[in-house]
């Protein structure tokens, strides 16, 4: 079947749905911001996570210099957090913010208070100002997508990583509760995100291959998440690292649109566990690939995926600040090449 | 319309450059007539930045002894020796411009033996260390030095000789290894200060974090 060519935001919200596209679309559900880019455009970190302005002017190159077809502007993980009060470490422009976990800020489920100025924070204002701006310049032409942090992530840095997951072996109905109420500023976030303008929205939740197993997903998160596709009306792209494929059977089945997955995973076997349920995106390697080697093994995991029918092509998880901008500019170029490689003559 | 442009294959980064506002320097290498050739660029649009580029190149061509050819340079005997160029990039970022740039000495004093150590250069890229003490644990010591200098330089040992070590390329670059002769007393320091500069930009889980 043909297709007729699509603009980049056409492509993703197609692939998003499951249905046709012209090409395998370029999809970053997370950061692209690199300390070059930062320079390019004069919004370098810590500032282009706080002010608006910077932090579309920053989000916008990974359509404009690197070619991506879309653009996501919440670089961290951390923003709604900042807003719930969590204390912060906004490091410098070579680093990533981060909560400081080791001064939680909730102990019991009567702990957990969303602000009144949840949305107002800003951190969070901050957000969906930045995507209000991205919507107005781009929003025609490119698939614009928000990040509302989950209730497990939410858990770990308000909680603390090892109180938070202790609890969850001591008392999981407890755990359920915190899981519930915290829910609320997923929900929040990711309301006022999709009404100034987001297309999409990343859910990252980090119930993480090396720390909780598939049976935990299943008994904590999956049920909550296919609650989360009913309340967020726009397509969500569950997003959590490591190695996932004993969970993916439970992702498959929440609803969600996309599972940004890690390159621990195999992309064929990834495949053939979601099989057409679920579009999924990611995959390309940052560590290994991404930062410390050339476009041509770029170009190779590009491959891989779509030789494997991965429907939507990008970065397995935020990228390493210093990564090269020739790196990054491979993945569409080999998605290019890839399809005419392929194409069929008419 | 894009305001980068490909500009060959980037070997080394400067996050933040500590002598010119923070901003990233990085160092380039494309290959012309089967020659490579290396420049540096930074995208930042601060005024000075060519001011600063070219400093930090001049302090290459000073410390490393490579050639200049307008923006670009490259190593007298042609060969690529990347690794001593990202050393020798490093180097001169870090180089005060207040202070000027002169080259390194083939002599150090290593705390380690509390000796003297000295690279002399045997010609045809070949080099050997001596040193003033002749004491087992010194000479085992200049062994190891040499192993960095060898490590770093890209270089390779002569055949059937624990002494002495040369360039593949078989030219002398007196003014390199003497920028490198300072960071081969202390190997494992370079690697960790690498390993942390990978480590450094990359986003963890909340659950991969240091707590």
């Amino acid at each position: 079947m043909t297709v007729k060519p699509m603009n980049g935001r056409e492509r993703v919200l197609a692939a998003l749905r499951g249905e046709a596209v012209d090409r395998t679309p370029v999809c970053n559900p997370t950061s692209v911001a690199t300390v070059e880019l930062m320079d390019l455009v004069d919004a370098p970190f810590p500032d282009a996570n706080r002010k608006p302005e910077l932090m579309a002017r920053l989000a916008a190159t990974g359509y404009t210099e690197l070619g991506f077809d879309t653009i996501m502007p919440v670089f961290s993980i951390i923003q709604e957090s900042s807003a719930l009060g969590c204390k912060m470490q906004w490091e410098q422009k070579d680093n990533w913010p981060t909560v400081r976990m080791r001064e939680p800020i909730w102990v019991e489920p009567d702990d957990i208070k969303i602000p009144t100025d949840f949305l107002t924070h800003p951190d969070t204002k901050c957000v969906l100002d930045a995507i209000r701006i991205l919507k107005k310049e781009y929003g025609n032409d490119v698939a614009i997508i928000g990040k509302t942090m989950g209730p497990w992530t939410l858990g770990y840095h308000c909680f603390g990583v090892e109180p938070f997951l202790l609890m969850s072996l001591d008392d999981p109905g407890k755990t359920k509760l915190c899981l519930d109420r915290m829910t609320k500023a997923t929900v929040d976030f990711g309301v006022a995100q999709i009404e100034a303008g987001a297309d999409a929205l990343t859910l990252p939740d980090h119930a993480t291959g090396d720390l909780v197993s598939g049976d935990y997903y299943k008994r904590f998160l999956r049920d909550l998440h296919i609650e989360l596709v009913e309340r967020l009306p726009v397509p969500l792209i569950l997003h959590i690292c490591g190695r996932t494929l004993d969970r993916m059977e439970y992702i498959a089945q929440t609803g969600m649109a996309a599972f940004h997955y890690d390159s621990k995973n195999e992309p064929a076997e990834a495949m053939d566990i979601v099989k057409e349920r679920i579009a999924l995106v990611g995959n390309i390697n940052n560590p290994e690939t991404l930062f410390a080697k050339g476009p041509e093994e770029v170009r190779q995991e590009v491959y891989r995926n779509l030789d494997a029918g991965v429907p939507l092509v990008g970065p397995e998880c935020a990228i390493p600040l210093q990564t090269s901008i020739e790196n990054l500019k491979e993945i569409p170029r080999a998605v290019k090449d890839w399809h005419r490689d392929h194409s069929t003559p008419n | 319309m894009a305001l980068t442009q490909d500009i060959g294959r980037r070997v080394e980064l400067v996050s933040m450059d500590s002598r010119f506002h923070d901003i990233s320097i990085a160092l380039y290498r494309q290959e012309q007539d089967d020659r490579p050739v290396f420049h540096i660029h930074s995208y930042s649009g601060l005024d000075g930045v060519s001011g600063r580029i070219d400093f930090v190149a001049h302090a290459m061509s000073v410390l490393g002894d490579v050639v200049r050819e307008g923006l670009q340079f490259h190593f007298p005997c042609g060969a690529r020796h990347e690794l001593a160029c990202r050393r020798l990039f490093l180097e001169a970022c870090k180089v005060d411009p207040a202070a000027g740039v002169e080259p390194r000495p083939l002599s150090v004093s290593d705390r380690k033996s509390n000796a003297d150590v000295t690279v002399v250069s045997l010609g045809e890229g070949v080099y050997r260390l001596t040193g003033d003490a002749g004491d087992d644990k010194s000479v085992e010591r200049r062994l190891a030095i040499g192993a960095g200098l060898v490590k770093l330089g890209q270089m390779k040992w002569i055949e059937g000789d624990k002494e002495r070590f040369a360039f593949p390329c078989g030219q002398s670059h007196d003014k390199l290894v003497g920028l490198l002769l300072l960071r081969a007393l202390n190997v494992r320091g370079v690697e960790r200060e690498e390993q942390m500069a990978a480590a450094r930009g990359q986003l963890l889980a909340p659950s991969a974090q240091k707590q």
